[in-house]
């Protein structure tokens, strides 16, 4: 008995080997599908008879849970605008990687393998790493649309990506920053527990040396913190003229709150973490004065950001945050990558994605350069009256 | 549905499952195996040559000698203090060095913090499943020795275990210590595949995760851990194939699943296939059965066990006071005296369970209370208890031949190998064991569950295991609490019969006729004292016993 349960589990083995190698030849088919994506006309009288397939893998659960529920919606009403108009479909499947580089790797490899055109994600970019170099293996082009590390896009020549690097969007917002409050002397905080505020925070460290700022202090705290009194005591000893911070949105709403309760009135600046509507809605009038650097600008009043906005609020009753748009603006490439050589295969995605040179979106005009990186103008917002105005 | 990485991950995730299995088979609930991972999988990642330099399969074995190394040595060192924890305390102190490793990991300049390191990809599913049958080996082949036993033991009962030779402290070190060089193993795996080794993959979730698919695959049986595996990495793939719609839905379904499989196998999915046979041993040949009882036993007149003044305080209540007791080979000793009055304190610090707080003991020429009790019983002291402490889900003939493990021989390693001498020595153990059940009338049961066996039953049970490590002092501790008149007797003669083998037996039993009838001396306690020593005719007419079960004349007439 016992050796026929072993033998069972060698079996049970050796049969999912066996299936393996069958997975793999159906991967290397999926050329045939592209006979039907290849259509006639090009820009906007392009017509493709088949549905070009999208794929999704953002973090729909798990930790990173929020985020992805917004990239979700934003590709979702793209894909809806896009299909209204004539000549090409898109056919986008949004799967759930759960935060969970397992799922986002076994995800990619799905994508890969039934034939997707192009593949969007995942959320986070310490999964990017773990998943993107499947599609990169498997020919078959990426448009990152929240990460923000480097090295994404050298990856490999299929990675591109439409979010703007921290170090497109923090050295700015430093600069800006000093010019407008003439500072000196500043306290800098960071979650150092999450790769996303951790890697903001060196560019952060590098622009305010690059500026002569004095760091009074470099404060750590954990992505999980909800209380930060202690920490801001400290920084207020320090006697700052701002306090630059690299978190999460999680982080910088007790955050901010906390600081003007300990009558820290000085600037609180913040990196892409903070560019989110809740900043203002749970934090109240504690925002006020806050100022965000971000890749969008949701107080931009370009056509195909004032539709977005209205057509999002419309759809999904709440204002968008920097995850949605930068989604939509990545449907808004893609479909332009399509048009520009009429095909919704792999191959012609990746050249036309190559060229897309002062597009406008919802980001503004964006163009994508030779190292596969989006480039756009980024903003410095300032919380006025319960919104984000443009930091002058 | 078989991709590439789902045959990999469920590999992966039955090795660290079974660095759960490792632990829980000994009754132990880490949850420190994710930092053993996460500490072995950045020194693998680090320390390995480059695949490109020494090519892919080197560069990962070499890795995992490294990773199963840092492992093993980092669960030594965190096993040593902690391995006198029990259950949930092991648990929250393991979690807690889980923690402080990944904080560590995440504040190293080496390890590139929270962003972590960029790790080549060199595992395919055929290494880890490779080494996923090496992994399931090994514990197969531990299931049914002598080491895998004591875990086993150890598991259902502690003490019991204890008394019956196991070392505990070191069988529940070199489990901790297995269990790490899994996770190390894993870790290293893990590193090795996913391209980019981040602290955040090491974290509660993650230890939850190993403990869950080792608890859902089945704890108690080799193929859990894999099993456990197959069902929690397919879950969402199946969901994807039968197009649920992504979002909350699916977390809440896989969840739900994994209740209705606890709730309805508590076993984990591993009772669904039946357990592996019991080892009822074809008695082929009976020519060398019975040469594991080779003790001498002390002759009569010899000292077996020596009291002097000996007593036991709990806070101001003395148990036992100024016992004096001396007894020799081969005498039959009954413990009597009324509820209460100190008797199973006294077996229990003759036997190196409880530590006396005055006096002297000497017990075959050890000191009980300063010796290990594994020591006490290796000398040759084995007992039964007064509450059943069988190991529950073991057969009849296992819990014998645990009884039997100081005189058994070790075979694990040699099972590995599948040596022809392990195999004859689990022979001899197992009729060693029937021979012990045939002793005490259980040999038709010897295939049942302890814990299934009739009241009187479980008591011979604890008989014959005590039997089987060939005992030169025998404690009883009631015996024929639950038996009738006829199994009483039949339990007189077996008594007889082993004192008439040279065993020293002190028995504890409230059945006076039978202990008259059976014991050559008679010592009777009240109020943690001794009030009489003497042959049986003497205490039958003794006033101060007479006095102490049924009262005295005086108290009788103050009611």
């Amino acid at each position: 008995m016992r050796t026929n349960l072993f033998t069972l589990t060698a079996a049970a083995g050796a049969l999912a080997l066996t299936l393996t190698a069958c997975g793999s030849d159906d991967g290397g088919g999926d050329g045939g599908g592209d006979g039907s994506l290849a259509g006639e006309g090009s820009g906007d009288a392009c017509v493709i008879e088949g549905e070009v397939p999208v794929g999704a893998a953002v973090s729909l659960t798990g930790a990173a849970g929020s985020y992805g529920e917004s990239q979700r919606n934003g590709l979702e009403l793209a894909t809806t605008h896009l299909n209204e108009q004539e000549g090409v479909t898109y056919a986008l499947t949004v799967e759930d990687d759960q935060t969970d580089p397992k799922q986002a790797i076994s995800l990619f490899e799905g994508f890969v393998g039934d034939g997707t055109s192009i593949i969007i994600g995942p959320t986070l970019s310490n999964t990017a790493f773990q998943a993107q170099p499947i599609a990169q293996e498997g020919e078959v082009p990426v448009l990152a649309i929240s990460n923000t590390a480097e090295g994404i896009t050298e990856q490999g020549d299929w990675i591109f990506r439409d979010s703007l690097t921290e170090g497109q969007v923090i050295p700015q917002t430093v600069a800006q920053s000093v010019e407008a409050f003439g500072l000196e002397n500043v306290v800098v905080m960071y979650s150092n527990d999450d790769a996303f505020t951790e890697s903001g925070y060196e560019v952060m460290a590098e622009s305010l040396e690059g500026e002569d700022i004095t760091v009074a202090s470099t404060l750590t705290f954990s992505k999980a913190d909800t209380d930060f009194r202690a920490l801001l005591t400290e920084a207020k000893n320090a006697e700052p003229d701002a306090i630059f911070v690299s978190g999460l949105i999680e982080a910088a709403i007790p955050l901010v709150t906390q600081a003007r309760e300990l009558g820290l009135d000085v600037p609180i600046i913040g990196g892409n973490g903070f560019n989110n509507p809740q900043l203002m809605t749970d934090a109240g009038d504690a925002a006020e004065g806050v100022v965000v650097g971000a890749a969008w600008n949701s107080a931009s009043d370009n056509p195909e950001n004032a539709a977005f906005l209205e057509a999002y609020e419309a759809e999904y009753d709440k204002a968008p945050d920097q995850f949605a748009a930068q989604a939509y603006a990545a449907m808004t490439i893609i479909d332009h990558a399509v048009r520009e050589g009429c095909d919704g295969g792999r191959e012609a995605i990746k050249a036309g994605l190559g060229n897309i040179t002062d597009l406008p979106t919802v980001l503004g005009s964006i163009s994508i350069n030779e190292n596969r990186d989006a480039e756009h103008d980024a903003v410095v917002q300032v919380v006025e009256d319960g919104s984000f105005a443009v930091l002058n | 549905m078989f991709s590439e990485s789902t045959l990999v991950f469920i590999a992966l995730g039955a090795i660290f499952a079974y660095s759960f299995y490792a632990v829980l088979v000994a009754g132990q609930l880490s949850l420190g195996q994710a930092g053993f991972a996460s500490l072995a999988a950045f020194t693998g990642a680090t320390l390995a040559p480059a695949p490109d330099d020494v090519g892919d399969l080197p560069a990962l074995l070499i890795a995992i000698v490294i990773g199963m190394s840092v492992g093993a040595v980092t669960a030594v060192v965190l096993g040593l203090p902690t391995m006198r924890l029990r259950g949930v305390f092991l648990a929250i102190a393991t979690l807690a060095f889980a923690e402080a490793v990944r904080i560590l990991i995440i504040n190293m300049e080496w390890t590139g913090g929270a962003q972590g390191m960029s790790v080549p990809k060199v595992v395919e599913p055929w290494m880890a499943w490779a080494i996923l049958a090496i992994v399931a080996y090994w514990f197969w082949r531990q299931g049914n020795s002598r080491y895998g036993r004591a875990l086993e033991a150890i598991r259902e009962d502690e003490l019991a275990a204890r008394a019956m030779g196991i070392d505990v402290g070191s069988h529940r070190l070199s489990a901790f210590v297995s269990a790490g060089a899994l996770a190390g193993l894993y870790g290293v795996l893990w590193a090795f595949f996913v391209r980019l080794l981040a602290p955040e993959d090491f974290g509660f979730a993650k230890a939850i995760d190993g403990l869950v698919t080792a608890v859902v695959g089945g704890s108690t049986a080799f193929f859990g851990p894999p099993l456990g595996s197959f069902f929690l990495e397919m879950v969402p793939e199946v969901q994807r194939a039968i197009g649920i719609e992504a979002g909350w839905i699916r977390p809440f379904l896989a969840s739900l699943l994994m209740l209705l499989v606890i709730l309805f196998l508590p076993g984990g999915l591993a009772s669904l296939l039946p357990r592996r046979s019991q080892k009822l041993v074809l008695a082929s040949s009976g020519d060398d059965a019975g040469s594991l009882t080779q003790r001498v036993h002390p002759a009569p007149g010899e000292t077996v066990v020596q009291l002097a003044g000996l007593g036991k305080d709990y806070g101001g209540v003395h148990a036992n006071k100024d016992i004096d007791l001396h007894v020799t080979g081969g005498e039959v000793i009954g413990l009597i005296g009324p509820n209460g009055a100190g008797k199973t304190t006294l077996v229990n610090m003759i036997s190196g369970l409880t530590r006396p707080t005055s006096g002297t003991a000497e017990v075959l020429g050890l000191q009980p209370g300063r010796a290990a009790v594994h020591k006490i019983a290796a000398a040759g002291v084995s007992r039964t208890f007064q509450h059943s402490k069988l190991f529950a889900r073991l057969s009849a003939l296992e819990n014998v031949m645990v009884g039997g493990h100081l005189v058994s021989k070790p075979t694990f390693l040699r099972r590995l190998l599948w040596l022809p001498s392990a195999r004859r020595d689990e022979q001899q153990a197992a009729r060693h064991a029937a021979s012990c059940l045939e002793r005490v009338g259980l040999a038709d049961k010897a295939g049942n569950k302890a814990s299934a066996l009739s009241y009187g039953d479980q008591r011979r049970l604890e008989i014959a295991r005590a039997l089987a490590s060939d005992p030169s002092l025998l404690i009883l501790d009631e015996p024929a609490a639950g038996m009738n008149h006829v199994e009483a007797d039949a339990l007189s003669d077996l008594i007889a019969s082993l004192a008439s083998d040279g065993l020293t037996i002190l028995l504890i039993e409230h059945n006076v006729g039978m202990v008259m009838k059976t014991c050559s001396r008679i010592v009777v306690l009240n109020f943690g004292e001794v009030i009489a020593t003497g042959t049986p005719e003497e205490i039958a007419n003794n006033p101060a016993v007479v006095e102490a079960y049924l009262g005295s004349s005086e108290s009788e007439d103050a009611s």
